[in-house]
């Protein structure tokens, strides 16, 4: 039963993941983005990480895609230059991709490993709240971690506003590219002193 | 367990492919980019129940922090590369060619 | 008594202090202050060593020898600033100040009006600060500072009216001649060090019998630090610099080219004679050097009518005198003629630096004449000092030149007696050049326009009292000096082997004190030598006007051979020149262009660029190349990990 919604969940996933890269409008590519994170937080649930689950769909799908939905729709873009045909290169590109997932694969089945050799600590600890136990070692072991991501995420914001923000329209501020570009020859008039 | 590592590891390549066949797009870049971190969440959480300890969620608890910020500056950066060239084709921005 | 040391550095850095104040803030404290301030300094330096004389003449004080300040230390070998001061190095430092002093002060009259003053009095100061340097030294590398430093204040002096064409060309003269000699110079420091480990006098000095001992070492070291000294004190074939150096102020040429640098060869010699005495071949070099240069440049004086350069062949002539008495192992001889020419050969280039101004910079004797009715201090000095420089018995240059030559009778060095004939026969040339100068400029008819006659005086104070003050030594410096010297008087400063100790000789056999000297000199040759020429130069200039057209006709060739001052420059313009030239040529076509630029400085740039060209390919300014790079790379590292695990 649990093996069968794994096969569904990842086949959507998967699916929705080739379709973010296949398809031809960005709209369309971060709403195939959001199932492809939907799915997978439902993979996650089957892995003992119901809060990372809920967090996925929460944060990613509700703030970070929201934001990439936001940022394609406000751009001006035309669409039609963007849909043009996958250029000579990608084949090898494909094939790269393709070399290093048989690579992994290949690793992966020589390690003849599965759950339950170290414990089955987690879906035990599932009984009492997977939430109260990532808390507990987040703020406890890794509480310093755990400030720094927070001033990791301020120091993002003020950069991303820093970079978007034009400043105040009505102040007269020298140009400098203006200055530069600026040609003697039309500034300097040279008066011949006869 | 092996099917989860397969899954995660098909994610990863198409989030590698995904930088190769988008020629087009740089916002699809930062997708592609999003769905490989996804992979090596997955990961994460495969191995953290694999040896049965909450310290691989709590990584990925920091990733997805990480990654959160990453996506705000590099959207903020996509924003301040259209004002400037009025575009997004990654075709179009070769300033690094040396 | 004071110690030594604080002597010593007042000595040396007064002058120095001079020239820094006068040289960074000569305008801010105008002609006035600089040349109170440089010439204060110089009397304070110039008191200091005469007390420091004082001291050595009492015997009060003993040869002083110590290292100040370790400058440099590479290679074990110990670069120091160290002041060696025995009895020869006061008695030369008693001297430059005394004639720098007098030049300073002088200058104040002389560069009035020139808008250099203060810069010249910066040089001056700096010029006896650097021959201090060389005189003081007690190690070569330390008289290697002070012998480039008066070179270079030399060739700033010369130029000192740089927009002369004449000046800088005559500078670079002095500059490129000193260079060849230079080579020689540090050709025999490099060899000192090679074979003794050591730049320090002392140890030097100590080793000198085992290297003369062991190898032909010594000839190089003693051959190449006369090529320096020759370039310096102008002996042929390097003397072509000094008769054009007159470009410069006349007080430069009285400081500089007639009494203290020049003579820095001949002083380093007698400094250095430990080594020479052991080396004969170079002690016969000298001698003959020194006889052809006090012969040869004494005929060219004869021709000469710019009165600034018949002093200026004086002085080569007088150089080779005391290079002859270095030659014949006399070093105390040629030291004290050294002394007594610093102060008649001063004299005679002030008292003409004196007419010249009178006559507004007019310097051919053949618009002079009969100026000793208009200046008759100037034609005071400058006869007395002729009457030095002729071997006026008593006189300073008398006891000097009488010694030199007496010496060089009895020396047994191999070409001593060519030697003795020549030096003794220049004293008739002496004279005959000398009287000819008094005559054409102070007796005779005036020969100058109205215009400048009647405005014809007696020059200022500040350039008479000079002169004053120089005659005095002029006349009694000789006859104080001469028995100190003769009975061993420099000590252990100056070393001479038994066998060639010609002045101890002299002290025993023919030497009874100065009077004795002097009454003993009207029965030798000399004074009869100088008295032929002076009469044969009255005859010509005076009773007979028209006799030297006469001897010129009768002898053409020779005059014209003298007048081309016997071709050194002509033979350098046409031979060495282009030589030179040549090499040059090849150095910078192929040693600098090709090599240097072309292979090493373009070449390298030029590598660069190619190597570059191929990687910029890889630079496309593409994204997704630079993340197939980075996915080639993991997929690369992969594959050695997949690989390690496989086989490894």
């Amino acid at each position: 039963m649990e093996y069968a919604f794994f096969l569904i969940f990842a086949a959507v996933a998967l699916i929705a993941a080739a379709m973010v890269i296949l398809s031809r409008n960005p709209v369309r590519a971060v709403l195939f983005l959001i199932l492809c994170f939907f799915a997978t937080a439902a993979t996650w649930l089957m892995l003992n990480a119901e809060f990372l689950a809920i967090t996925l769909v929460l944060v990613y799908v509700g703030a970070v895609m929201v934001l990439f939905l936001f940022v394609v729709m406000m751009l001006d873009i035309d669409f039609a230059i963007l849909r043009a045909k996958l250029t000579r290169w990608s084949p090898i590109g494909l094939a790269l991709a393709i070399a290093v997932f048989a690579l992994i694969a290949e690793i992966i089945e020589k390690d003849q490993i599965a759950f339950g050799q170290h414990g089955d600590e987690l879906s035990k600890i599932a009984e009492t709240g997977n939430a109260a136990k990532l808390g507990e070692i987040v703020f406890t072991n890794y509480l310093l971690q755990f400030e720094l991501a927070g001033i990791l995420l301020l120091v993002a914001i003020i950069a991303a506003i820093v970079l978007i923000y034009r400043g105040p329209r009505s102040r007269k501020l020298q140009s400098i590219p203006k200055q530069i570009a600026a040609d003697p020859k039309t500034r300097v008039h040279l008066v011949s002193g006869d | 367990m092996l099917q989860y590592l397969i899954f995660s590891a098909i994610l990863f390549a198409i989030g590698l492919s995904g930088l190769f066949i988008n020629r087009k797009n740089i916002i699809v870049l930062l997708m592609s980019i999003e769905i490989i971190l996804l992979a090596a969440n997955t990961n994460l959480v495969i191995f953290a129940k694999y040896w049965g300890d909450i310290t691989g969620q709590a990584f990925v608890f920091f990733v997805m922090t990480v990654a959160a910020a990453e996506a705000a500056i590099g959207l903020a950066l996509v924003v301040l590369v259209f004002r400037d060239k009025q575009t997004i084709n990654i075709q179009d921005l070769d300033q690094l060619k040396g | 008594m004071y110690d030594i040391k604080p002597l010593a550095i007042i000595i040396i850095i007064s002058p120095l202090l001079g020239a820094i104040m006068t040289g960074l803030f000569g305008k801010a404290l105008g002609k006035r202050n600089s040349h109170l301030i440089a010439c204060g300094l110089m009397t304070i330096s110039f008191a200091a060593s005469c007390y420091l004389l004082y001291g050595f003449l009492q015997g009060k004080y003993q040869p002083w020898n110590r290292y100040l300040y370790t400058w440099a230390n590479s290679g074990g070998i110990n670069i120091g600033v160290g002041f060696l001061l025995d009895n020869l190095s006061v008695l030369m430092v008693a001297v430059v100040n005394f004639v720098s002093l007098m030049v300073h002060v002088y200058s104040i009259g002389y560069m009035h009006d020139d808008p250099g003053y203060q810069r010249f009095f910066c040089y001056i100061s700096l010029f006896t600060f650097a021959m201090l340097t060389l005189v003081m030294a007690n190690n070569f590398m330390q008289l290697f500072f002070g012998w480039e430093g008066v070179g270079v204040l030399s060739y700033l002096l010369i130029g000192f009216w740089f927009d002369r064409p004449s000046a800088t060309f005559a500078n670079l003269k002095a500059f490129l001649v000193n260079r060849v000699g230079d080579v020689g110079f540090i050709v025999a420091i490099a060899a000192v060090l090679n074979y003794t480990g050591s730049l320090d006098y002392t140890s030097v000095f100590a080793q000198a019998s085992n290297i003369a001992a062991n190898s032909n070492a010594i000839n190089l070291i003693c051959i190449g630090l006369f090529i320096g000294a020759a370039a310096k004190s102008a002996q042929i074939p390097l003397h072509v610099w000094l008769p054009d150096s007159m470009e410069g102020p006349t007080p430069i040429s009285a400081l500089i080219h007639a009494a203290t640098m020049v003579t820095a060869g001949v002083f380093m010699i007698a400094r250095m004679s430990p080594l020479f005495e052991y080396s004969e071949m170079a002690l016969t070099i000298i001698l003959i050097i020194g006889a052809l240069t006090t012969f040869m440049m004494g005929l060219v004086a004869i021709v000469q009518t710019d009165i600034k350069r018949i002093i200026a062949y004086s002085t080569l002539s007088q150089l080779g005198y005391m290079v002859v008495a270095l030659g014949a192992s006399a070093y105390a001889a040629g030291i004290l003629h050294l002394v007594t020419h610093a102060f008649f050969k001063s004299i005679l280039f002030l008292a003409a630096g004196s007419v010249i101004i009178a006559l507004h910079h007019e310097q051919d004797i053949m618009q002079m004449g009969n100026l000793r009715r208009y200046m008759p201090i100037t034609f005071a000095a400058m006869l007395i000092g002729i009457l030095s420089m002729i071997g006026l018995p008593g006189m300073a240059g008398f006891y000097s030149k009488d010694l030199i030559i007496e010496t060089v009778a009895m020396s047994k060095v191999p070409g001593a007696t060519f030697a003795y004939y020549i030096v003794l026969f220049s004293v008739f040339i002496t004279a005959i050049y000398s009287f000819r100068l008094l005559f054409l400029v102070f007796y005779t008819d005036a020969r100058m326009s109205q215009d400048i006659q009647q405005h014809l005086h007696e020059s200022p104070k500040v350039i008479t009292i000079p002169l004053l003050l120089l005659s005095i030594p002029a006349i009694i410096s000789g006859g104080i000096l001469i028995s100190q010297v003769v009975h061993g008087f420099f000590g252990s400063a100056i070393f001479v082997l038994p066998q060639h100790d010609v002045i101890s000789e002299f002290a025993v056999h023919d030497f009874s004190g100065a009077l004795n000297m002097f009454l003993h000199s009207f029965t030798s040759l000399p004074v009869y030598f100088a008295l032929a020429g002076g009469v044969a130069a009255w005859l010509c200039y005076i009773k007979l006007p028209d006799m030297p057209n006469r001897i010129i006709k009768f002898n053409s060739r020779l005059y014209l051979l003298l007048i081309d001052k016997f071709g050194f420059d002509k033979f350098n313009a046409v031979v060495i020149v282009p030589i030179v030239n040549s090499i040059a040529n090849i150095c910078s076509n192929f040693g600098d262009k090709t090599c240097i630029d072309g292979v090493v400085v373009n070449g390298s740039a030029r590598v660069v660029v190619k190597t570059s060209g191929l990687l910029r390919r890889l630079q496309s300014g593409y994204l997704y190349n630079y993340t197939f790079m980075m996915i080639a790379g993991l997929f690369v590292i992969l594959l050695w990990f997949f690989v390690l695990r496989k086989f490894g």
